[in-house]
Parts: C-alpha cells; structure tokens; sequence
C-alpha cells in the first residue's frame, strides 16, 4: 500500500478502486485553470431563481425522461413548467372530447384485455420485446408536443436540450426518443445526463447511493465523485406497490357490496389516487419491533397492529365516485400501510425465496453496499438518496433507512461474505493493520480520528477498523483544504434530501455545466446512434473546467461523440 | 368514439413518413412494404394518434398531402392571456414566465376562473382583499393569504407564503446566505478548527428553524456550486465579462486583490477541490423522520379531504405537495397565437390575424376545400322495401347506438367534392372488421364518379344532370343490385354499405372461435363501436398549376391538364353494437 496523504493521492485512491478494468482518461479530469467562460446574467422573474442563464445562443430546455412522466422546464428554475403523464386520456384522438362528460366521468375505466396493471399509463417499459416502439414515438411525441405548446411558450429560436434519462436505456428506445425531439422539436443538440447523477447533484453532493424507486423497478445506483460505478435493480417499486393497493380496495369494496352484484375491480386511477393521498408505510422496521421493543412477544397477529393500540383505531373514509353505485368505505388506517410492506419489503418471505430481481429494497440496498470498495461505501452509506415517484410515501424513507441500518447492525461488513476463502480474509486483516499503522505515523499528534467520532458510539457491527482509518484520513484531508468536516461524514447510514433528477439537470444547465454525453442534431441525422464513439467516454481533456469525471463545466465543439454509460 | 355516431375520421400517414435515423429507416421499410396490403386497423392504440376529424386537417398545396398537428412545424407570432386578453411581450415571456403577471388565476380545486373579492364589511370594498373561486368557494382565506391592493395580485402573492409570512426575494435569500455564512465562520475561527464540539456551521442557528422550502434548497444549491465553480476558476478579475460590480463574488475577489487581510485560509491561493455541499445554506438536507411522522399523524388526524389529488398536484407550479392547506391559486397559463407551416416544403399552411381578439385568419389551407368529405347515414329502412302507401307517418329515428348483432342493415356513404374538377372515386374496405366484434362490410358500389364542385349558379343553370330512380337500383326481390349509385347531386354521390353487425359474445357456428377462457372476457372500452375502415382513392384532371390560378398568370397552362391521384383512409363510426 502506498503512502497516504495528499489531495492527490486520495483522488487517485478513490477512482482506483471505482475504475474496474479498464483506466479512463476521464479520471484525469480535474484540470483548473482554462479561460473563463461568459458570465452567467443573473435575471429575476417570477420564478425567482439565483445565478443566471446562458448566453442566448445556447439557451436549454430542460427534459426529465422516466416510464411514466415527462417533465420539461428552463435551467434556473426550481420546478418543471409542466409534468406530463401518459393516462388514458392523453391517449384519445383528436376530437374526442369524452373526458369532459360529466357522465363519463363517473364511469369507472376498464383494463384493456391482456394489459398487465398500469401499461396503459406507461410511456415505455425496458422489456423491448413488450414495446411498440411507435407507440413510445406517438405518445412521446404527443407530450411534447403539449409540452412546447402549452407550457414552454418559446419563439422561433432553436433550444437546445439537456434530457436527463435513466442509466442503460436500450438503444432502440433512445433513439425513438431523439427521433422526436431532433425530427420534430428541432434540437440543435442534445445533452444526455443520467438521472442517478442528476439526483446526486440536486443533493448537494458528490458521490451518493441513489435509491431510485421507479414505476416498474427499484434502480439502486451508487455514485462516486459524478460517475455510476454500480448499479442494481429489483422489481419491488410503484407498479406492485399500487397493484398490492388495488387488491386491498378490492377487498374492501367486496365486504361492502350485498351478495349477487359483481365484483369491484378498481381502476388504476383509482388504486393510484388512495396511494398518493392516504398510503403510508410504518416507518419502525419489524426487527427493531421484536428486538427491541418486544423482546418477549410470540404472537405474530398481535404484533401487526403493535403501533395501532390506540381506540377508537383511526380509520380513513375513501370516496368511490367511479364505483355503481357510487359509494365510499371505510378503512382502518393501519391497514393503508400494509401495501408498502408487502410490495416493498415483503416481511414474511425468507431471503433465500426471492429471484435475483425481486429483492426487498433494504437487502438490495444493503447488497449494493457491499459490493461497493470500502472508501465508496464509507460515503455513500452516509449519503443515501431515496427519489422516484413513490418516495414521497410517508414514512418509507425513514422505513428504508432503518431497515437497512438494522441491517448492518446484524451483519455488518463482514469481510468473510466479501472474500470469500479464509485466507484472502487473512490477507484483508494483515492489510488492514499495515495501513492503520501507516495512518497514525503518519498523521501523528494530529488526532484526527477522535476529532470525528459520531457522538454515540458505533454500533458493534459498524466498527470497522478499516473504515474507522479512513474516516479519518478524509477528514483530515478535507480540513486541510477547508472543507467542513460535515463533507467527510461516512461509515453511518444517512440519508439524503434530493430534489430530484428534473431540479439537478435545471442546475447543471444553469451553471453551464456540460454532460460527457452530447449529440449534435446533424450528426445523429447522418448517422443516428451508430455515430457514436465506441469508447464509454471520450478524452476530456480539451474540455474545460470540470465538477468531476462525468460532468465537465465549459464550452467548444468536440472532436466525436460517445454515449458514455448508455454506450 | 365519443363524438356523435355517425362521424368520420381521416388518417394522416405522416408519422410512417417522416422519420429520421437511419436506424429505423430499414426496419421501417419493410414494415412500410408488409403494410402495403394491410388494412387500416383504427383499434390499434396507434391509430389514436393518426385519426383527426377533417375540420383538423391542413393541405399542402405544394406536397398535395393532408397536413396533420403533427406533420406541421409551428411559430409564435404572439402571446396573450386567455382571460384577460392582455398581449404579452416575448422579453416578458422570457422573464417572467408562462403565466399572467395580471390578476388572473385559477382555483386550484376546480380550475374555474377566480375573481378578487374584498373582505371588507363595511360596503367600500376596502381591503382586504382575497382571491376567491366563484364556482366552488376555495378561496386564499383557505390558506391564510390576504391582500392589501386589488390589484397587482401576482406581486403580491409572490411575496406571501401560505399562513401570511412573507417569501423572501432573490435578493433577501443571498443576503440571508451571506450573513449565515458568515455567521458560521466566524464561530469556526473563534474555536479550534479540530475541537470535538466542531459542528457544521448551520446546525446550532437553523434547529429550530422551520424546514426550508424546495425553492429554498434550490436557490441554496445554485449559490453553492456557482460558487465552487468559481472557486475552481479564479480567473483574471478584470476580464471583460466579470466585473460587474452586482455579483457578490467579483466583488469580493476584487476586495481579496486589493486588500490582503484575508482570513488565515485563503482559497485564493490554491483552487481548493471541489466539494459536497456541508449544510442546510449550501442545499444539504439530510433526511428528517420528524417530517414523516408528521405527515402519517396529519392523514390520520384529517384524512382523505385534507389531501391533493394527483390531477390537482399536478397544475400547482410546485407538485411536490401533498395537503390542502399548501396550495397556491394558479395564475392562468398563457396562450399562443401560431402559425403553421408544412414541415416537409415549409409553406405556410395556416396564419392567424396577430390582433389577440380576431379569430380569423390570414392564410388557411383547410384539409376539407381540397380532400372529399365521406359520411355515413343509416338508409331509412322504408327505402329498401317498395315506399309505403303513406309518406306522412313520421319515420322514428334510427337508433346508432344499438345497432342489432347479425341482421344486415344498410347506410349510404356519402362523398362530397369539394374540387372544380369532377372525380372518380374508389373505396375499399375489408371484408370484415378488425377487432374483437367482426362485422361483415360490403360496398355494393365501390367505382363511381363524383361532379366537380362548379358555382351553384353553374348547377342551376346546367340542368343535364339527371336524377336517378332510387326505385331502379331496387331489384325485383327487393333487393339493392351491386354495382349501381344509390343518388347524385351537383357534386356529391352517394352509394350504399351494407353492414352486418358482430356479435359482443361469441355464438358459436357464427364464424367466431369460441375458446374458453377468451369468450368468457368482457368487452373493453369502446369494443363493441362499429367502426369501418375505408380507403378512398380518387382520381382527376386538374390544370397544371391549378393551385396558382390567383397569381393571375395562366399563360402557358391554358389548357394544359395533368392527371392527378389521391389516396388515403378514412374510418367511419357507424354507431354501436346492442347487447344481446
Ligand atoms: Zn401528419
Ligand atoms: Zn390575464
Ligand atoms: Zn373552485
Ligand atoms: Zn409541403
């Protein structure tokens, strides 16, 4: 191991270890001084947002891609002008003006024979072997269309389009896509970022796990200084949640009807609306119960309803306009958690039982975790992003974040589930002591280390020997260049607001930061995707100021083009 | 579908048509050429996006193809409010956004235009003021705002949050910035650096604090990493760009130039490497559990009427919401005047007068004065038979929406022509129709000719037209004979279609299968809408250059006449099936 100790040296150990295979120029990318590029005007408007614009002739319109909503806006503001979803009745013809009948209104929709729950509101779903790639143009088209028409208001001039798209987006898929928007918007370029990156910076940070639960999947991407360095999915996200949520209205719609009339079948509408107004999810995870709590209790009955103790028990009146007749039923409260604990966490099922893509997220979590290099994981367990759509559930990111930390309580980081055979476990802990020993005659009376202990005491399963020398090498490297200690933390589960991928991607563009990946509109006409590079990214060098590896900050046509981690 | 049975729908094929990579062109191309004898099949999810009424439709008189919103490219000649009808200048778009900066707003509960009411009692309508929804009674006393003036509402309402504090400026928020950074470095220096009470510099000063708002986070955000990025590029302080004296950072590099006083760290030196954000002044939130407690308590406590639903979240500017109580009145979205222009030759196909209270146009190519008009009607059922000895007794009307499975019933198509010039027309259409509900199709005329679209005074005075005996192409059995019109006019014709209804459930030894578990299934929406696709073709001579008859200059194309071909599909909504 080499000595520790210096800017420079710390960098280099971290993409080291992030690198994998193959050395990127990218990692280099942190050239400082370069001319400066124009300034940024600041203007004011009603949407009040600092800093400024770019110069007109590359002035942005702002595109967050996801498989259910569209959100389109300008750089320098906090929200999206408009956020566009795929329902039925974005998907009429012209003229068909049935959604304004009252009476229509009061219909109940049916799903259409052999659609799987929700596809009707899905702008694409990754299986291509599901997707009318026409039908993903007609659609997208369509919402962009609105899009510009109706809400982004522009003149004749040209914009340019930073879209913020999901990692490993198909080829096919990300062509039907700029189809469009170089065909039919016009784009002079196009500048992808990924959404997990994205996520990152409107947290604040540089490296995070992002817990991105999405409509058809839950994508845990870990992030390191602005780069994807692993990623994993698992199919627990909204669409079972809001399906669990279904089968529980159902039911309840089912005691409430007198025998002989058919059987409720909510909508998807309507499954989606109790979900977003009044589902919840417990957010004390059911170890921490049992363990701590209730350390004597058996009875598996009683304890569901442990929080709910209290009488009356609180009980929710959910209104079914669309049902014949209408009607409305009563709920307990309790219950309207339940959904979000099967679909996501899945409580009763022993792990063995589960497939590879149908993990609960605190064993996702805790698994990307593990596989993370020691210095990545110190910083991104602190630095947990939970965004997508059903985030906002309440208590479910503090459910998550207990989750896992239970879970690292109980198995900690055990060197032994990551090496494997006993003597790459000798080789760990011999290592280990020798970089230790390194650290502290190193850093001698500078007793940085104690500086950083956590107030409370770690757990056992978090005292990592290891990580512990880390700590306190970053912190103390950070400190020497001014950075506030608060900017090392590590080693503790965190989590992190973000406000999501649309608000990052509004303040990348507004400092004029520029993406690795950027398409001119003439070359991929000629050429389509196939123009693209081959390699995941191109030199960086030539390319000004940068934030990090995967966004870099300045102006200047470039040589080719690459499709970094959509390559 | 939803429009009135019986109506039609024209199918522009642009979007086959005008696509660009090379990629997809292949496998377009051999789609395009197993398509070549595939009917249109208007219960393709696609064909949502194809079908248009006529009245929708632009023509390109140069590319002579229907234009459809989607194969037109559109310019903003202008911007107005759409309630109060003021024009809106592009610089004030651009700054100010997309929304009325006047008085008018829509009730985020229902939509309906709010109006300003006073809440004074005493008859002057003094203030103050509130912003209330005629329609469904929502008003900002819902939400602790009032105003002090009845108008300039948007500036007002800027500058109030929910619950009456005020929202600090652009301005005010880095001000704020400043002084709390400061705040936190100077605590910083008067301690040791490396003391074990060291803490990031906003916890102590902001605990207590209210949790920020997104616009918060986000102008915090925005301040931090603009300033890291120019710590990072500490470039020459007199470059031409930078030195206005208005941004916080110029000026204090200029002040570190001048004066070298600077605190003990100076980054000025060395660009420090960029870092995350360390507190709540510089966009970090860690995540709060106190924050999702409360919101589980509150729907509890209030339930299912405390709360937004999606449709409602979505209009407010921000959507991040979840109670009633954090709603905002939605100022009234701007709307645009356009132009239109085809996408392929860039003509202009469509221009409105500028004038925000004209509804008229300048330039419009209307689909309809260049593309024949098909309907469909029901044939009054007395026709087919030998007409009864009374014509008085009054017809009941034909019921389009229960049409009767399995009995051949028959409508006339009936196509218009809107050209000077006389047509031949060829429709075609599958034998049965696409879908789950197959019913039979048969045009017993397919082949006729349509009279050109000559001055009604040409109609009056040319009388050779001769009206056709509706009695002649009813044979001896009473029977409509194939291959004959049913009537003409000046110039339009008419022909009959006869249409056997499917069955909704399958019976058997009706042509359909049925297999178990599939019969058993309820029909989806609109599966039991009868609708016939049909292909029109027609055929004509027109003068070359036909289209520019009112430049004036015909010199050289007198006479000279072309042979010209359209073809397109159309889908006819002949009505729905009954029940059995
Ligand atoms: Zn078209
Ligand atoms: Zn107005
Ligand atoms: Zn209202
Ligand atoms: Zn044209």
């Amino acid at each position: 191991m080499s000595s520790l100790g210096g800017e420079r040296k710390v960098s280099a150990s971290l993409s080291r270890s992030i690198r994998g295979t193959t050395p990127r120029l990218a990692d280099l990318a942190s050239t400082p001084e370069s001319p400066r590029t124009p300034l940024l005007r600041s203007t004011s408007s009603l949407f009040g947002s600092p800093g400024g614009s770019f110069r007109t002739e590359d002035e942005y319109v702002v595109l967050e891609i996801g498989s259910r909503f569209v959100r389109g806006g300008f750089p320098g503001e906090s929200t999206p002008r408009c956020t566009l979803s795929f329902g039925l009745e974005e998907q009429r013809r012209m003229g068909d003006y049935r959604q304004w009948d009252p009476e229509y209104g009061h219909k109940r929709r049916k799903r259409k024979r052999g659609e799987e729950w929700g596809q009707d509101y899905e702008l694409y779903r990754l299986d291509l072997a599901q997707v009318d790639l026409g039908l993903v143009e007609d659609k997208f088209e369509r919402a962009m269309r609105e899009a510009y028409n109706k809400y982004f208001l522009l003149d004749t001039k040209p914009r340019r389009i930073l879209l913020a798209l999901p990692p490993k987006m198909p080829h096919s898929l990300m062509s039907t896509i700029l189809d469009v928007l170089f065909g039919s918007f016009q784009a002079p370029s196009i500048m992808l970022m990924s959404s997990p990156v994205l996520s990152t910076v409107a947290a604040g940070l540089r490296s995070a796990l992002v817990v991105d639960i999405g409509w058809a999947e839950t994508l845990v991407t870990a992030v390191s200084e602005y780069r994807e360095v692993h990623e994993r999915r698992t199919t627990r996200a909204a669409k079972l949640l809001s399906e669990e949520m279904a089968k529980l209205l159902n039911a309840a719609l089912a005691n409430d009807v007198e025998d002989g009339s058919p059987k409720a079948d909510v909508s998807f509408e309507e499954a989606d609306e109790v979900l977003t107004r009044v589902g919840w999810c417990k957010s004390k995870p059911k170890s921490n119960r049992n363990t701590l709590y209730f350390p004597a209790r058996t009875s598996p009955i009683l304890e569901e309803f442990e929080d709910a103790v209290e009488s009356p028990e609180p009980s929710v009146t959910i209104p079914f306009t669309r049902n014949t007749p209408p009607t409305e039923i009563t709920v307990p409260f309790a219950s309207l958690a339940k959904p979000a604990e099967t679909s996501l966490f899945a409580p009763g099922t022993a792990l063995n039982e589960f497939d590879d893509d149908e993990l609960p997220l605190h064993h996702l979590i805790y698994r990307a975790l593990l596989s993370l290099p020691m210095d990545v994981r110190r910083l991104c367990m602190s630095r947990i992003i939970i965004t997508g759509g059903v985030s906002a559930l309440p208590g479910l990111k503090t459910r998550i974040l207990a989750e896992v930390e239970a879970l690292v309580q109980q198995k900690g980081w055990d060197p032994v589930r990551s090496y494997g055979s006993a003597s790459a476990r000798h080789e760990q802990v011999l290592r280990q002591q020798r970089e230790i020993f390194e650290l502290r005659r190193q850093e001698g009376e500078d007793k940085v280390s104690e500086s950083l202990d956590p107030d409370a005491p770690l757990p056992a399963g978090l005292q990592d020997p290891e990580e512990d020398a880390i700590d306190a090498k970053l912190a103390h490297l950070a400190l020497r260049n001014g950075a506030p200690p608060s900017c090392s933390i590590g080693g503790t589960i965190r989590g992190v607001e973000t406000l999501g991928a649309w608000a990052g991607a509004s303040l990348v563009a507004q400092q004029r930061i520029r993406g690795i990946v950027e398409i001119e509109r003439e070359r991929y006409l000629q050429h389509g995707l196939q123009g693209a590079n081959r390699e995941k990214e191109v030199s960086v060098v030539p390319q000004r100021q940068s934030m990090g590896p995967g966004v870099v900050r300045g102006a200047g046509e470039r040589a080719s083009w690459t499709l970094g981690v959509w390559a | 579908m939803a429009q009135p049975f019986p109506y039609t729908y024209y199918a522009c094929d642009c979007y086959d048509s005008n696509n660009t990579t090379s990629s997809k062109r292949a496998s377009q191309i051999l789609a395009a050429a197993e398509e070549e004898d595939r009917t249109f099949d208007p219960r393709s999810p696609r064909s949502n996006y194809s079908l248009y009424p006529l009245e929708h439709l632009l023509y390109c008189e140069d590319c002579q193809q229907i234009r459809c919103p989607r194969c037109v490219l559109e310019e903003t000649l202008n911007w107005y409010c759409p309630s109060c009808l003021f024009e809106v200048p592009s610089s004030v778009v651009k700054s100010d956004g997309n929304r009325c900066t006047r008085n008018c707003y829509n009730c985020p509960i229902c939509t309906s235009p709010m109006t300003v009411n006073s809440l004074d009692t005493s008859n002057d309508n003094g203030p103050p003021y509130i912003l209330a929804c005629p329609y469904c009674h929502w008003s900002t006393v819902e939400i602790g705002i009032e105003f002090e003036k009845h108008t300039g509402i948007s500036s007002q309402l800027a500058r109030i949050a929910n619950g009456g504090k005020p929202i600090p400026t652009q301005k005010e928020r880095d001000k704020e910035r400043e002084r709390r950074k400061e705040l936190g470095s100077r605590k910083r220096d008067g301690r040791d650096v490396l003391s074990h009470s060291e803490d990031s510099p906003s916890t102590d000063t902001e605990r207590d604090d209210p949790p920020p708002s997104h616009d918060d986070v986000f102008s915090n955000l925005g301040a931090f990493y603009k300033a890291q990025i120019e710590a990072q590029t500490p470039s020459n302080p007199f470059s031409p760009h930078d030195i206005t004296f208005s941004s916080p950072s110029a000026y204090n590099r200029i002040m570190n130039l001048y004066s070298n006083t600077s605190s003990k760290r100076n980054k000025r030196q060395k660009p420090a490497p960029m870092r995350e954000a360390a507190s709540l002044i510089e966009g970090l939130t860690v995540h709060n559990p106190s924050a999702d407690a409360a919101a589980i308590e509150r729907i509890k406590k209030e339930g299912w009427a405390a709360t937004l639903s999606p449709a409602q979240k979505l209009t407010q500017i921000n959507p991040n919401i979840r109670f009633e109580s954090d709603l905002r009145p939605i100022a009234t979205l701007l709307c645009t005047k356009r132009s239109k222009r085809c996408r392929s030759c860039r003509h202009i196909l469509s221009k409105p007068e500028s004038k925000i209270t004209s509804t008229r146009y300048k330039i419009k190519l209307l689909a309809l004065n260049h593309i024949p008009r098909l309907s469909i009607r029901a044939l009054p059922s007395t026709a087919t038979m030998p007409p009864p000895p009374s014509s008085s007794t009054q017809q009941p009307q034909f019921n389009y929406n229960a049409l009767n499975s399995g009995i051949p019933t028959h409508f006339l198509l009936h196509l218009s022509n809107p050209l000077f010039d006389p047509i031949r027309v060829t429709l075609a259409t599958p034998s049965t129709t696409p879908g789950k509900v197959q019913s039979r199709v048969t045009i017993l005329c397919p082949q006729f000719e349509v009279g050109a679209n000559t001055d009604v005074w040409d109609d009056a005075l040319s009388s050779s037209l001769s009206p056709i005996k509706r009695g002649s192409i009813i044979n001896a059995d009473g029977q409509i004979e194939a291959g004959k019109i049913w009537d003409r006019g000046r110039n339009w014709t008419s022909v009959v279609i006869e249409v056997v209804p499917g069955f909704l459930k399958p019976v058997a030894g009706f042509g359909q299968q049925v297999d178990g578990a599939d019969g058993e299934e309820e029909l989806g929406e609109d599966e039991d809408v009868l609708e016939i696709p049909v292909f029109v073709r027609i055929e004509f001579e027109a003068d070359v250059n036909a289209e520019e008859r009112g430049l004036g200059d015909a010199r050289g194309s007198k006479g000279e006449r072309e042979r010209r071909e359209e073809a397109f599909w159309t889908v006819v909504g002949v009505g729905k099936i009954a029940g059995m």
